[in-house]
């Protein structure tokens, strides 16, 4: 649905985004993450057409931006990050506006009230936007991203600003939206991204740092594969029984968590799951498991390794958030 | 380009600018026209009415169009517009469209004294018709420039005194043309003098030349402005 090939946009000697590549399947939700200034808004806005890259390309639907702008500019619903709001009209008179600038074809009365309910503005309908709060706003211009109903939706930071509530309501309306829309958001919030997006790609300084499944990235991406176990049993023992297991390569004491019981790190060689083996070799000594997991990366961790890496080493941060 | 067209006017009329506009030029007009009436003959109406107002007309020109694509800027409203499904030529000749309308109604309402006087005597309409014209094509001319101005600049204070400042010059190249030695440098300047232009249609009389002269220049103004805002894309 949305192919982009080697973008770059460069701001003088500023290269803010650097040869990004992906591409999007109709009816997905996909997750931008990356640092500020990482390029994130930039690409969103070279794709909506607001900004034109330097190089390379994008087509939504088999429609290059430059061959046919109006045409993709038709298919793409866009919340920027300060919603393009005209202060002095009424939410009335600004989606109306709205219905008329992108020649929407839908019924315009029903059109706009069923947006409207859709993400709970009809109360203050007739109000100045500019009298607006901040919540509001920020879903009135959600509500400007839907006039048309627009196949591919991108929004920048749609949650900021809202209240818990309002932010639970406005995921839900995106993973509601996503059924039969192409959506891709950016976001700060990781258990956001992890809650709504079913892919996720992440930006750091202007280069594609990782692009994947939300699911399995973080697992993919880990490099060591702990397993913390408490078990109850005398630690010595427990530790050289575990120490004699095939394929353990550390293992050693937390120390005691609760009356008698201990906790073990334990480390495995890549790609190999020791957990039934270490189930069975407790269970024979008698030693019952408490607890197991593994620690595989959080999305927190994950972002922090994927974007501070090279954040040290290169300090020329990627214009594009202003 | 209509969309963008009836938002920029309703913009004009919800804030005091529109209003207050119209209202100077109006009031202008009036005093104007009193003080024709009170020198007792018609004969005056073109320079001293239409005179004059050729010189107000342009000191107000600048207050509205100084608005006009500094707020977009500001407000971040083009991204609204530039990720919409028109070309840059329709937003800015929408949002030219919408300040000409501003400077039509008062220029139309300026002719208010001359109806009033049609009660009792017979003005010379050829000369009021060809003076109501020149203003509108004179002022459509400074419209664009002023227009042009603003979107060099998010601030609306430069733009209105760059646009002014254009404006006086535009007023007084003739004189100034007239102390330039060199006979081609001074046809080149007084070609470009907007009052030359304008003072055929103060006869009443309807000069092609003259109205193709401003045509071209509201042509090129917005031509460059839309290339101004196509240019931003790419900066």
């Amino acid at each position: 649905m949305v192919e982009v090939r080697n973008l770059t946009k460069r701001y003088g000697a500023n290269l803010a985004v650097d040869h990004v590549s992906f591409s999007i399947e109709e009816g997905s939700i996909v997750g931008f993450l990356g640092p500020n200034g990482a390029g994130k808004s930039t690409t969103m806005n070279i794709i909506t057409g607001y900004l034109s890259a330097t190089e390379g390309s994008v087509t939504v639907s088999g429609k290059n931006t430059l061959d046919d702008p109006n045409e993709v500019k038709r298919m793409i619903g866009y919340l920027p990050e300060q919603p393009p709001l005209y202060l002095d009209m009424t939410v009335k008179e600004y989606l109306n506006f709205v219905y008329e600038l992108k020649k929407a074809e839908q019924p315009r009365k029903e059109h706009i009230e069923e947006i409207c309910r859709l993400v709970k503005i009809d109360n203050v309908y007739n109000r100045l936007v500019g009298n607006l709060s901040k919540g509001y706003k920020q879903r009135v211009g959600i509500a400007q991203a839907l006039i048309g109903n627009p196949p591919v939706l991108i929004l920048d930071e749609p949650t900021v600003g809202l209240d818990p509530k309002q932010i639970i309501e406005i995921r839900t309306l995106i993973k509601n939206l996503g059924r039969n829309h192409t959506v891709i958001l950016s976001s700060h919030i990781l258990p956001e991204v992890q809650a709504v997006c079913e892919r996720i790609i992440v930006i750091n300084n202007g280069k594609l740092v990782a692009d994947g499944a939300t699911d399995t990235l973080a697992h993919d991406l880990s490099q060591d594969h702990r397993l913390i176990m408490c078990a109850e049993g005398p630690e010595r023992e427990i530790l050289h029984a575990i120490e004699a297991m095939e394929h353990v390569m550390d293992v050693y004491s937390l120390g005691e968590k609760e009356q008698g019981a201990y906790e073990f790190s334990v480390e495995s060689a890549p790609d190999i799951d020791i957990r039934r083996d270490l189930f069975a070799l407790m269970a024979r000594n008698g030693w019952p498991i408490l607890a197991l997991r593994n620690t595989d990366l959080t999305l927190e961790d994950l972002f922090l390794q994927l974007t501070s890496t090279d954040a040290s080493s290169d300090t020329g941060d990627g214009k594009g958030e202003d | 380009m209509t969309a963008i067209f009836k938002r920029e006017i309703r913009s004009y009329f919800n804030s005091p600018i529109g209003y207050v506009c119209v209202a100077i030029l109006m009031a202008l007009y009036g005093l104007f026209y009193f003080m024709v009436m009170a020198r007792g003959s018609s004969v005056y109406i073109s320079s001293y009415v239409y005179g004059s107002m050729f010189n107000f007309s342009m000191l107000v020109i600048p207050v509205i169009t100084m608005k006009s694509m500094t707020d977009d800027q500001k407000n971040k409203t083009d991204q609204i517009l530039l990720t919409a499904p028109v070309g840059v030529t329709s937003i800015v000749l929408g949002k030219f469209l919408a300040c000409f309308f501003v400077f039509f109604i008062a220029s139309t309402l300026g002719l208010l004294p001359a109806m009033a006087m049609n009660f009792f005597a017979t003005p010379s309409w050829g000369e009021i018709i060809g003076n109501y014209l020149g203003t509108l094509l004179y002022g459509g001319a400074m419209i664009s420039i002023g227009v042009f101005i603003s979107s060099l600049t998010i601030s609306q204070i430069i733009a209105a005194i760059g646009t002014f400042a254009v404006s006086v010059f535009l007023m007084y190249v003739d004189s100034l043309a007239a102390s330039i030695n060199n006979a081609a440098v001074a046809a080149v300047v007084s070609w470009v003098s907007f009052s030359n232009r304008y003072s055929t249609f103060t006869q009443g009389l309807f000069s092609i030349a003259s109205t193709v002269f401003f045509l071209s220049v509201m042509a090129i103004f917005v031509f460059l402005t839309a290339r101004r805002l196509e240019s931003r894309r790419w900066s």
